[in-house]
Parts: structure tokens; sequence; C-alpha cells
């Protein structure tokens, strides 16, 4: 059994992996508002890969920031998919996919309620709750939108995954 | 027991988006139908003051600056985001996100709460677009 603490070249690959799998799925849903796969994605990933999956979801948030520059979502994109992944270990105990497709409705839902923290800093209260509130139409239409694909894909993606995760040996 | 937990949980999510719909209509701005009077002041990079006095039947900040575009000597660009119009461009200059700079809205004097396509125009309304930066 090899060290879990240890990085070995196979981490990195499968990271780099992931990193790019997650940019890939970003960009193919991009020009439809509120559906995206990366939490999907990123939920997976976390069943499998466990907590290294935060590398991943950096990894992300900063091909997101070099490939669309300086923002304030640059903060939000860096604590919001690391804090998906950490949620997904708290969920992944009961290895239920009603588990994960509450966790995944539930994240797209408060999506920009999490994401209006830095406007709290920036401009105040009313400015996070207004920011908050222009957003609420596309974060209802992102909390069900992940709930059906989490509901639909989970299966199917699951079952791909385990054996690709199997036969590289890739293990958290 | 297990479905009983499933619908447990698809009820508190109905339950969540019900409460969000409701904050959501009781903050949504309310606009006003009919002839309006209204002033907009931009305050360009330099810290230049222009004004413009029209009026509108637009119901919204957006409207009335597109009619004011074909009206005078004024001009503006947006780009269309999942949270409304977001003002890019005013009377030529761009504010960029790489000079962290930015467009604000004031309405009579106060930060504006709302994008330029859900802020409403009332009677006497006096807007400003300001050129302004971030840290």
């Amino acid at each position: 059994m090899k060290p879990t603490s240890k990085f070995t070249a196979r981490d990195i690959v499968s990271i780099g992996c992931m990193t790019a799998i997650l940019e890939a799925v970003k960009w193919t849903l991009s020009s439809i508002p509120g559906v995206e796969l990366v939490s999907f994605f990123l939920i997976l990933f976390t069943i499998f890969y466990g907590w290294k999956t935060i590398l991943a979801a950096l990894g992300f948030a900063f091909l997101e920031i070099i490939l669309w520059g300086m923002g304030i979502w640059n903060f939000m994109y860096i604590y919001m998919w690391p804090l998906l992944v950490a949620l997904t270990m708290l969920v992944r105990k009961y290895d239920s996919i009603w588990a994960y497709t509450f966790l995944s409705a539930g994240f797209g839902l408060c999506f920009g309620a999490l994401c209006s923290i830095p406007y709290l800093l920036i401009g105040g209260p009313i400015t996070m709750f207004t920011w908050w509130i222009a957003g609420i139409p596309y974060d209802i239409a992102h909390g069900i939108a992940n709930f059906l694909i989490m509901i639909l894909l989970y299966k199917p993606v699951y079952h791909v995954m385990e054996k690709v995760f199997t036969k590289y040996k890739m293990q958290p | 027991m297990k479905n009983r937990k499933i619908w447990i949980g698809i009820i508190s999510l109905l339950v969540v988006i019900a409460v969000f719909l409701g904050i959501y209509k009781m903050n949504t701005p309310q606009s006003v139908q009919g002839d309006k009077a209204y002033t907009l002041e931009v305050v360009d990079k330099e810290g230049k003051s222009t004004k413009y006095e029209s009026r509108t039947d637009a119901e919204f900040l957006s409207q009335a600056m597109e009619e004011l575009q074909e009206q005078q000597d004024f001009s503006f660009e947006g780009d269309k985001t999942e949270y409304g119009i977001m003002i890019t461009s005013v009377n030529g200059t761009q504010a960029k996100d790489s000079d962290k700079a930015y467009w604000a809205i004031y309405v009579n004097d106060e930060y504006g709460q709302y994008g330029a396509d859900s802020q409403p125009v009332t009677d006497g309304d006096a807007f400003k677009l300001a050129y302004e930066t971030y840290q």
C-alpha cells in the first residue's frame, strides 16, 4: 500500500487529467446559463480520489483565471470549487446517489449566495445582498440542472470512472 | 425509511426554491410607466463631468440610455451577462477588468443597487455613470 500523504507521478498526471476534464466540460456548456457539469465531475472525482481532488479544483480555478483574466470572480472560484470537494467528502460516507444529488442541487441553489461573499468585503451587506438577489433565477436554474444532471448521469459515469480508476490503479 | 428521507430532501429543496423566489419577488425593483424627466451625468476617467437632460417613456435605465444615444452626444456599450447588462464603455471610455475599473451607477446620489437593465426610471431621477476603480 503506498503512503497516502505523498504525491506520486501518477497523482500529478491524474490531477492534470481531472483539471483538463473540468475545463473541457466548462466550455462545453458555457453558453447555457445555470447549466454546468463542473459540479457533477468534481463530486464524482472526489468520490474516487478524495481530498487530493482539491488540487484539481484549484487547477481548474487558476486555469479559468489565466483564460479569462483578473476579476472579483477569481476569489469566488478559488474557494467555491474546493468547498464543493470538502462538502462531498462530508457526504461521501453515505455513499448514496441521493446524497450526492441533494448536495449538487443545494450547491447550485446556494452558488450565488456563496459567491456573493467577496461583495460583502467590497461594498458591504447591501451590495452583497443585491448581487445575490439579481442572480436568484439563475441559482434556481443551476440547482434544478445540477439535480437532473446528477440523477441522470451518476450511474453511467460512475461505472466508467470505476473502470478507469481500477484499471490505472488510481487511488487517494 | 429511505424513501421518506428522499422525499424530505426533495421537499426541502422545493421549500428553498420557494423562499428564494419570494425573496427575489419582494426585492425586484418595480418599473413605472409613462413620460418621465430625468438627468444623466457621466463622470469620466479624468473626473470630467458631462450632464444630459431628457424625457423618456422607458421603464428601465438601459432603455433610456439607448434612447439618449440616439438623441444626444452620448454613447455606451455593455456586455450581456447572466446578471443583466454590464456597462463596459461610456462615451468611448472603456472600463477594463485588467485596470480594475468599472462603470458605477448612482441613482439620486446613492450607489445603485441594480444593473442598468433592472434599474427603474421614475420622474425626476438623477442618474450618474462614474468611472471607478477597485483595489
